[in-house]
C-alpha cells in the first residue's frame, strides 16, 4: 500500500464499494495514485460472520437516518432505509450477485414509455451499444456465470421450486444465472461450497467483491493508499470552482484534509448526494454541483416485494447460493399488463432470524407464527423492477437531527409510484400461480425491505439543467468532479444494479485516464 | 468543517433492528417482580405461540426483553397493566382471552418494545434454529455442497442454463392498457 502525503493532490476516491472499488483499481493499474476514503473497517473473509445479525451489526450501514413519506419502510423500520454496507468493498461484501444487463429500451425509458403522470422520466445519454464492451469488462472481472464460457451453477433445492413452477407456468427465461459466484474455480477465487451466506460477506472468497478482487489488487499495486474508516464530511473547491481536496474524519474523530487533482463519489445514493448537499459554498449555494437541482433527487430504490411459499415436503431453501435462479419472461415492456417497465424473479432465502424480522413486519400471532413453523417447508422469490424516478423522492440534510458526528442526517422522503404499485400486485400474482403449479399450499407477500438498490440521486443527462453529470459521470458544474456509482443512474431498468455500476465505472476510469493524459484533468 | 457541527443535540443512532443478541452476563435481570416476569413469559408465549417449543428459549427471550435499552420503566408499567386489564391475573387466562387483552395493547409502544426484541432475540436462539430445521452457518463443515444442498427430491431436476431457443422479445405491447387481473 502506499502512503501519499495528505498535501499531494491525487484522485481522491470516496467509497470503495461496486463504483469506487472499480475505479480505483482500473486507475491504480495504470500507474495513476488514488486515495481511497472508506467509512467502513477494513474486513476481510475471516471477519465475516454466517449468523445474519452479527453480520448485520459488524457491517450494516447503522448510522443514524430518517425517512418520510407513504413508502412502509418508514413505518417498520423508519430509522433504516436502506440495508447496504458500510465496511471495505461497500454493499459488493453482501450483494447476491445476480448480474443481468439492461436492456436496450431501458435506456431511452421517456422515448419508450412517453410521458407518465408523476414520473421523471428522461432518456440516458449512452446507449446499450455503447456500453456493451463495458459490460464484456464487468461480467469478466465479476466472473458472471452463464457468460464469456463461465459454466452455470448447478440447481440448489430453491430453485428447483422456483424452476419447476416457470416451467410449468410456460415461462421460458430462467437459468441459475447469470450469477457473480463461481461454479468453479476463475481467477483465483475458489468454487462456491453453496454455505447460504450471501448477504453476511462470503468467507469462501468464490462471490465476487471489490474487496475480494479490486481492492487488494489495487493495494499491490503500491499506488492505492486505503483508508478506512475515514468518513468523508466536505469536498472544498478552489476559486476557480475546481474541487481541490476532501475534508474527512479518521476513526478518532480527527479531522482532515486530503488535497485532490480528480475527486469521484462513490458513496452510494444516499451518502453520495449528502455529501455534495454538505459541500456548499458560496459558489454552490445549494450544494455542490447543483445548478439543476437535482442533487438528492429521482431517488430509486427498484419495485421490490418478496413471495415466501409453503409446502408439504421440505425445501431448506436456506442452503446452496441465495440468488442463483434467475426468471426473465417478465423482464420486457408489455403494457397489456396494465403498468410500464418489467421484472425479474430470483430466488431469496433468509434464515429464521431475518425472516421473522421482514416477512411481515409487526405482525405477531398464530398468523406469524405459522410461518415460522412452515420454515423448513419454504421456498422464497423475490421479485425487482424498474421503479419510476419522481422528483419528490429524494434525499435532503435533515438538519433537526444529528449523526455521531455532528452532522446532519440524510433523509430518505418516498412514495410509491402507482405504476410501482400495479408492477408489485402483478409479480405478487404471477408468484402465486408459479409457486401453486407446483403445490403450494401458501404464498405469503411479503412488503419490500429497507432499500438494497439505491439509485438515480445525481443523475446523468446531456443537459446540464436537468441532470447533474454528464455521459462520463463528470458534474456539469465541475470540471474534475465525477460521480462514479448508482447514483448517476438516470432510469433504474429492471436488473440489478451493480453489472452496471462496475460497467459504468470502467468507462468512466477509463475516460480519466485519456482526460489526464491528454492534460485535461 | 461544515457549519452543521453544532454539538446542541445528542447523536441518535437508529434502536431498531439493532438488538445485542450476545450472550449476557448470566445474572438474573433486576427490576421486574416474580408476577411480572411470569406476565411477561405468559405473554411471548401467547403473543408467539409455538405449540412445540419448550419454555426454554420464551424464557432467554423473557430475559432479553428486561435487558433491551431504555424498557425498564415502559416493560414495568405494560407487564401491571395487563393484569390489571385480566382482572389480577394476566398469566392465569386462556389464550383467546389473553390474546383478547394483547389485541388491545398491540399498538402501542409496551408492545413495540416487546415485539422488536422478540422477533430479534426469540428467532436468533439456536434452538429455535434446530426446532425449526434451520441448520445455520456452514462454511466450517464446507458448506451444504456436500450436506443436501440438492436433496429436494419430490420435484426432476430443471434445467440450469439459459432457454436456447428464440431470444426474449423485451419490447410486447406499447399501448398502455389496463390489464385484466393486474390490479
Amino acid at each position: 500500500m502506499a502512503t501519499i502525503d495528505h498535501k499531494d493532490p491525487v484522485v481522491v476516491i470516496i467509497g470503495s464499494g461496486a463504483g469506487g472499488g472499480t475505479v480505483a483499481h482500473q486507475l491504480t493499474t495504470q500507474g495513476v495514485k488514488c486515495v481511497v476514503l472508506e467509512a467502513g473497517p477494513h474486513l476481510t473473509r475471516d471477519d465475516y460472520e454466517n449468523d445474519e445479525w452479527r453480520a448485520f451489526t459488524q457491517m450494516a450501514w447503522l448510522d443514524m437516518r430518517t425517512t418520510s413519506g407513504s413508502w412502509r419502510v418508514a413505518n417498520d423500520f423508519p430509522n433504516l432505509p436502506a440495508w447496504i454496507v458500510k465496511a471495505v468493498g461497500g454493499s459488493t461484501t453482501h450483494w447476491s450477485g445476480a448480474t443481468p444487463r439492461f436492456m436496450e429500451h431501458e435506456f431511452r425509458t421517456r422515448s419508450v414509455y412517453g410521458e407518465i403522470d408523476g414520473a421523471n422520466l428522461l432518456d440516458w445519454p449512452i446507449t446499450l451499444d455503447e456500453m456493451a464492451p463495458w459490460y464484456d469488462k464487468a461480467e469478466k472481472a465479476i466472473g458472471s456465470s452463464h457468460r464469456h464460457g463461465r459454466p452455470a451453477l448447478p440447481a440448489n433445492n430453491n430453485y428447483k421450486v422456483f424452476a419447476n413452477g416457470a416451467e410449468r407456468v410456460g415461462y421460458k427465461y430462467y437459468a441459475t444465472g447469470p450469477y457473480g459466484t463461481n461454479a468453479t474455480p476463475y481467477d483465483g477465487r475458489p468454487a462456491s461450497v453453496q454455505d447460504g451466506f450471501n448477504f453476511q460477506g462470503d468467507k469462501s472468497g468464490a462471490k465476487w467483491s471489490t474487496a475480494v478482487r479490486e481492492i487488494p489488487r489495487a493495494l499491490e499495486t503500491g499506488n492505492l493508499d486505503l483508508r478506512p474508516e475515514c468518513q468523508a464530511v466536505k469536498i472544498t473547491h478552489d476559486d476557480a470552482g475546481k474541487v481541490d481536496g476532501v475534508e474527512y474524519l479518521d476513526a478518532a474523530g480527527n479531522l482532515h484534509k486530503q488535497a485532490a487533482r480528480v475527486v469521484c463519489v462513490a458513496g452510494n445514493s444516499i451518502e453520495s448526494p449528502r455529501l455534495l448537499l454538505m459541500s456548499s459554498s458560496s459558489l454552490h449555494p445549494d450544494g455542490l454541483a447543483n445548478s439543476s437541482g437535482q442533487v438528492g433527487r429521482n431517488y430509486m430504490r427498484h419495485m421490490t416485494g418478496s413471495a415466501y411459499a409453503t409446502f408439504e415436503r421440505p425445501v431448506r431453501m436456506y442452503r446452496g447460493e441465495t440468488m442463483a435462479g434467475i426468471i426473465a419472461d417478465e423482464a420486457k415492456y408489455d403494457t397489456s399488463r396494465g403498468f410500464a417497465g418489467g421484472y425479474y424473479m430470483e430466488t431469496l432465502s433468509l434464515g429464521p432470524a431475518f425472516l421473522a424480522a421482514f416477512v411481515e413486519p409487526g405482525e405477531w400471532g398464530r398468523s406469524f407464527t405459522e410461518k415460522m413453523d412452515a420454515y423448513e417447508r419454504t421456498a422464497g422469490m423475490w421479485i425487482v423492477g424498474e421503479d419510476m424516478p419522481q422528483e419528490s423522492n429524494r434525499i435532503t440534510l435533515n438538519t433537526e437531527v444529528k449523526d455521531q458526528h455532528g452532522l446532519p442526517v440524510p433523509n430518505v422522503n418516498f412514495d410509491d409510484h402507482p405504476n410501482d404499485v400495479a408492477m408489485r400486485n402483478h409479480g405478487y400474482a404471477r408468484a402465486d400461480l408459479l409457486y401453486e403449479a407446483v403445490g403450494a399450499l401458501s404464498v405469503h407477500h411479503t412488503p419490500p425491505y429497507p432499500s438494497t438498490h439505491n439509485l438515480g440521486t445525481c443523475r446523468m443527462s446531456d443537459r446540464p439543467e436537468d441532470g447533474v453529470v454528464d455521459r462520463w459521470g463528470k458534474a456539469h458544474d465541475v470540471p474534475n468532479l465525477f460521480v462514479s456509482d448508482g447514483s448517476v443512474m438516470t432510469t433504474g431498468a429492471a436488473a440489478n444494479p451493480t453489472l452496471t455500476i462496475v460497467a459504468l465505472a470502467t468507462r468512466q476510469a477509463d475516460h480519466i485516464l485519456s482526460e489526464m493524459n491528454a492534460g485535461n484533468l | 468543517m461544515p457549519e452543521s457541527e453544532s454539538a446542541e443535540q445528542p447523536p441518535q443512532e437508529p434502536v431498531e433492528l439493532q438488538r445485542d443478541t450476545a450472550e449476557g452476563d448470566g445474572t438474573a435481570p433486576a427490576g421486574l417482580s416474580e408476577q411480572q416476569q411470569r406476565t411477561l413469559l405468559r405473554l411471548l408465549k401467547v403473543a408467539y405461540p409455538h405449540p412445540d417449543f419448550p419454555d426454554d428459549p420464551y424464557e432467554r427471550t423473557a430475559k432479553a426483553v428486561q435487558d433491551a435499552d431504555g424498557s425498564a420503566e415502559l416493560l414495568a408499567d405494560g407487564l401491571d397493566d395487563l393484569d390489571e386489564q385480566a382482572g389480577g391475573d394476566f398469566a392465569g387466562l386462556s389464550d383467546a382471552d389473553a390474546t383478547k387483552i394483547v389485541e388491545q395493547v398491540a399498538n402501542g409502544a409496551f408492545f413495540k418494545l416487546v415485539h422488536s426484541t422478540t422477533v430479534v432475540a426469540l428467532y436468533d436462539d439456536h434452538q429455535v434454529w434446530e426446532l425449526l430445521g434451520y441448520e445455520g452457518p456452514s462454511f466450517d463443515k464446507g458448506g451444504y455442497v456436500d450436506r443436501g444442498f440438492d436433496d429436494l427430491d419430490w420435484l426432476p431436476d430443471p434445467r440450469v442454463e439459459e432457454y436456447d431457443g428464440e431470444p426474449r422479445a423485451e419490447i410486447v405491447a406499447t399501448e398502455l392498457v389496463k390489464a385484466e387481473g393486474s390490479n
